[in-house]
């Protein structure tokens, strides 16, 4: 057996991601909650980029939206955050679906156009909307208490949102190995071959977009929890990139490549945190180099050097019952082109 | 009437700006199928070129501008080199995904070369800043120079592309890049052509409108994303349409901005831009194409 294969490394990596954090300080807190955050930003993306291979720029405001949803319903509204998050998060996906609509008569290109054009419109209203977005200069949320849990808010919100990413990982993990998956697939490598296969193309692109959103949401609505603040200015272009360069650098199309690579970007982010300048070269640099020389991003390279790093759905397609004609040729289109 | 028309100037002078843009956006977008998401950090970048070499070392305007066209001439066609002819075949997520690459490390470039000199450079005017009555319009001279520029650049382009042997190898390769190979040409270079020949587009409107606009590294993506609106209103193949375009997209501003509110201003182009892709997926004056398989 391969002692390297993912499923040991991955639990290897949530073991110490649950049993050290509470001896950690503050500040490598603060970023292992961040990298659980962006993991779930980079798996929606990756699921509506990568996966259904939609040229979509609206994550950031996505991530905007759920922030703003979840910070303002607590300080307009005065709900409580237990109620505010998960509605955020709801927010986000509907949001996310109602952009899809135009979204669905578009693509390639087009779609970029579109999508910007949401992400500045979001940003505008977060900027000028003063009456209730606060305006330029953001709002504090409300402080977080886990009462009556015996549990600090920093080291609370840490599992929270490790709970959070673990379970919508493995969600992520089981829909992308499904029939849906399996259709966001197919309408990326081929949206016309798709559809005369029976894949309803407005049904699954607004799903990809719904998911997508709603992760977006929920990673906002934690992002308002650990900042105790929400800004315009955090959700901007620059966000965009850092969201494209973590799927990029861990793999477009794997959802384990979307951890990788979120943990990557975050602790680069990090260690540059002192030059905008030199973290806008570095992380450009790494969008080009990576889409130049490792298209598969690092999930690639571990697939190829790594004995058991191979995605599961292989073992689906095998697992296809042969007079469903239809599925299993998305799924062998599938197979050759992760492979 | 007077703040209609000084609207309606200023309108087509940043439209101008748009359409310069866009135009850069199409020529790439015609010869390789991809919308180059640098184009507005090559404007900025060579905004800035052309700061240090006019301001800094004090060069005349004219040496100013023709150094700063060829430097742009050259940012473009290394761009081609390192982002688009190693992975040409590509699917088109990846490579917009390098030029956005690209356009962040120029941004960061720019931002560690030149971003702490103030919030804003300003780049000295060539006219008189006091504004001229011309046929009973009240206009600011820099504006009329702009309009100007920008007639003589689209006058020298279309030249380019119907009188001169590259321009005609340009279009045969975008009509059909196959065919163009059976014919003779070398595809290759001709895109580094129109990448480098957008990217010259993008900085002799940066030396144009650089005192207008002012200098700073984040002045990039808000011009790219505005001429690539231009140009898909256009839908993204045609030059007059990206013309137009971008003279539709600054007017919209302008008038959006002096009679709703200042701050609408930004919007305005994108609502402009969303509305037309609701209704016409293919733009303004795009046709359906044939669906390729």
């Amino acid at each position: 057996m391969a002692p390297f294969r993912r499923r040991n490394v991955l639990l290897v990596l949530l073991a110490i991601a649950i049993i050290v954090p509470p001896f950690a300080n503050y500040y490598y807190l603060f970023v292992a909650n961040l990298v659980a955050i962006y993991v779930l930003l980079a798996i929606g993306l990756n699921i509506l980029v990568g996966y259904t291979g939609q040229l979509a720029f609206a994550n950031a405001a996505m991530f905007g939206i759920g922030a703003y949803a979840t910070g303002l319903l607590q300080v307009r509204l005065g709900w409580s955050f237990w109620l505010a998050f998960p509605v955020g998060g709801v927010i986000a996906a509907a949001v996310g679906l109602a952009i899809s609509l135009p979204a669905l008569r578009l693509k390639g290109l087009y779609l970029a156009l579109s999508t910007l054009a949401f992400a500045q419109a979001t940003q505008w209203v977060f900027l000028h909307w003063d009456a209730v977005t606060f305006g330029a200069g953001g709002f504090k949320t409300p402080p977080l208490s886990f009462d009556p849990l015996p549990i600090s808010k920093p080291l609370g919100l840490y599992y929270l949102s490790l709970l959070l990413a673990v379970v919508l990982f493995l969600f992520a993990q089981n829909l992308v190995a499904s029939r849906v998956g399996r259709a966001f697939i197919a309408l990326r490598d081929s949206d016309f071959a798709a559809e005369s296969l029976g894949v309803d193309l407005l049904r699954y692109k607004a799903l990809a977009f719904g998911v997508s959103g709603f992760y977006a949401g929920i990673a906002g609505g934690l992002n308002s929890a650990l900042l105790n603040f929400v800004a315009p200015e955090g959700f901007d272009l620059f966000q965009m990139v850092l969201q494209k360069a973590m799927i990029v650098v861990g793999g477009l199309g794997s959802i384990v490549g979307s951890l990788l690579g979120a943990g990557i970007i975050v602790i680069l982010l990090e260690v540059l945190r002192e030059v905008k300048g030199l973290q806008e070269i570095v992380f450009g640099a790494l969008l080009v180099i990576f889409v130049l020389f490792m298209r598969g991003g690092l999930v690639g390279l571990l697939k190829r050097k790594v004995r058991g790093w191979e995605e599961p759905l292989r073992l689906v397609s095998r697992r296809v019952r042969p007079k469903q004609s239809e599925t299993s040729q998305t799924a062998a289109r599938t197979e050759k082109a992760d492979s | 009437m007077i703040l209609f028309s000084y609207l309606l100037m200023s309108g087509v002078t940043t439209g101008a700006l748009y359409a310069l843009v866009a135009l850069g956006l199409v020529v790439v977008n015609k010869a390789t199928g991809v919308i180059n998401f640098a184009q507005g950090e090559f404007f900025m970048f060579s905004g800035f070129v052309a700061w240090v070499l006019h301001v800094q070392l004090g060069l005349n305007y004219a040496v100013t501008f023709l150094f700063t066209i060829a430097i742009g001439f050259g940012l473009g066609a290394l761009t081609d080199r390192i982002a688009f002819r190693p992975i040409a075949k590509a699917d088109v997520v990846s490579l917009v995904l390098a030029t956005v690459g690209i356009a962040f490390v120029l941004k960061g470039i720019a931002r560690v070369l030149w971003g702490g000199k103030g919030d804003y450079l300003s780049f000295p005017s060539i006219t008189s800043p006091d504004p001229i009555t011309v046929f009973g319009l009240m206009v600011i001279p820099q504006q009329l120079a702009v309009l100007a520029g920008t007639i003589v650049i689209l006058i020298l382009f279309a030249a380019f592309f119907r009188l001169t042997r590259a321009g005609k190898m340009m279009q045969a390769t975008a009509d059909n890049a196959k065919a163009a190979v059976l014919v003779g040409i070398q595809t290759d270079k001709i895109y580094t052509l129109a990448f480098g020949t957008g990217a010259a587009i993008a900085a002799a409107a940066a030396v144009l409108t650089a005192p207008i606009t002012l200098l700073y590294p984040d002045l990039g993506f808000p011009i790219f994303l505005k001429g690539f609106a231009a140009a898909v209103m256009g839908g993204l193949m045609s030059l007059p349409g990206a013309v137009l375009g971008g003279v539709i997209l600054g007017v919209a501003e302008s008038l959006a901005g002096g009679y709703i509110h200042s701050s609408v201003m930004e919007l305005s182009p994108f609502i402009v831009i969303m509305i037309v892709l609701v209704f016409r997926p293919n733009g303004l004056f795009g046709f359906q194409t044939s669906r390729r398989v």
